[in-house]
């Protein structure tokens, strides 16, 4: 429990996934566990008096086999609450080493994604700035320029926590149509199936390729 | 007898034999930890950069439009803006560049929106402490 509850507190949901990895693992490990809990919760009480039995009372044979288990359960106290102690410090090494590393995977996952909608709020927010002979002389269609102005109006609505959120779902969205393999339903409606997000970068490409004055086309150096 | 040698190794042995199962425990759940902080900075990191990648494409496309549009000091600035955005290594994390290279983008921005009176930050736009509800430019 004390490894367990220490998850929780410090690691939120991944205590979970650690906990049920915990569970899976042999029984024989998960029933070793459940004795640390035990002598972690009464180790410090029972220490010094249990450890070491005084020889000067006489014994006959089965106190003497009583005393041997009492031994054997001692050094299995022992043993685990040591194990315990070595858990712990191997836990925070092991987390410590790998961090980066799953750092590193996590933002190569995400990064371009944002990148992308990055460019709707920049080249959206930007043009809708521009003083309006500027604008003219960009984006010839009066009709083009309003297309601009209402993408601006949407995207500058959606915060950068609420992009986020709307990133998570969409990986959500496209893990789950992975597993099931649903067919793709054309765009008729926004939110429906390409995602939000994905949904303003198709309106601002069909935008920019009406307006080839405005540089839309901007290289990533990877 | 050497009783208090022998659990002295056996001491050792279990804290070591923990020891090993806690960190191959551990990195799992570091990596996932990671991975989740992760996806996160990258996807505020990305959302940032092309943020000011789209700006910067669009004064640049201004300027070939109208060179008087801005002054020469405030183009030479988007300019170099450009230049750290190209060279920006957005898949390294790690690389010690990417973070001054991120503050100077900020920086010109800055200027660039000071000096053409504009009011382009995003909400939870990373610097915009000062002013988190205002939108609008």
């Amino acid at each position: 429990m004390k490894i367990i509850s220490f998850h929780i507190q410090k690691h939120g949901s991944i205590a979970n996934d650690l906990y049920s990895n915990i569970l899976e693992s042999s029984s024989v490990d998960s029933d070793r566990r459940m004795n640390t809990v035990q002598v972690n919760d009464n180790f410090h009480e029972s220490d010094a008096d249990d450890l070491w039995y005084d020889d000067d009372s006489c014994e006959d044979s089965v106190e003497k086999s009583g005393k041997a288990l009492d031994m054997d359960r001692e050094w299995r106290r022992r043993h685990d609450q040591f194990h315990t102690l070595g858990y712990r410090d191997g836990l925070i090494a092991g987390k410590e080493a790998a961090l980066q590393e799953g750092f590193n995977i996590g933002f190569k996952d995400s990064v371009l994604t944002g990148y992308n909608w990055g460019r709707v709020r920049g080249i959206s927010s930007a043009m809708a700035s521009l003083p309006s002979a500027l604008k003219e002389k960009l984006v010839e269609t009066e009709e083009t320029r309003k297309r601009i102005q209402q993408l601006h109006e949407s995207v500058q609505c959606i915060s950068s926590t609420e992009s986020l959120k709307l990133f998570y779902e969409d990986q959500r969205r496209k893990s789950l149509k992975q597993e099931t393999a649903e067919p793709s339903s054309s765009e008729t409606n926004q939110s429906s199936d390409a995602g939000v997000l994905e949904n303003y970068q198709v309106q601002l490409q069909s935008i920019l390729h009406e307006s080839p004055l405005v540089e839309g086309h901007l290289k990533i150096t990877p | 007898m050497d009783i208090f040698e022998s659990s002295l190794n056996l001491e050792e042995s279990h804290l070591r034999e923990g020891y090993d199962e806690g960190y191959a425990d551990g990195l799992i759940s570091g990596k996932e930890e990671g991975q989740q902080v992760g996806l996160k900075t990258g996807f505020e990191t990305g959302e940032e950069l092309g943020f000011y990648r789209g700006c910067v494409g669009v004064w640049s496309s201004a300027i070939r439009a109208d060179p008087n549009f801005m002054s020469a000091r405030i183009q030479k600035t988007i300019k170099q803006m450009d230049e750290l955005l190209q060279n920006y290594a957005i898949l390294e994390p790690e690389n010690e560049a990417v973070s001054d290279a991120m503050d100077a983008l900020r920086l010109k921005f800055k200027v660039i929106s000071a000096s053409l009176n504009l009011k382009l930050e995003y909400k939870g736009y990373p610097k915009s402490s000062d002013a988190a509800g205002d939108i609008g430019f």
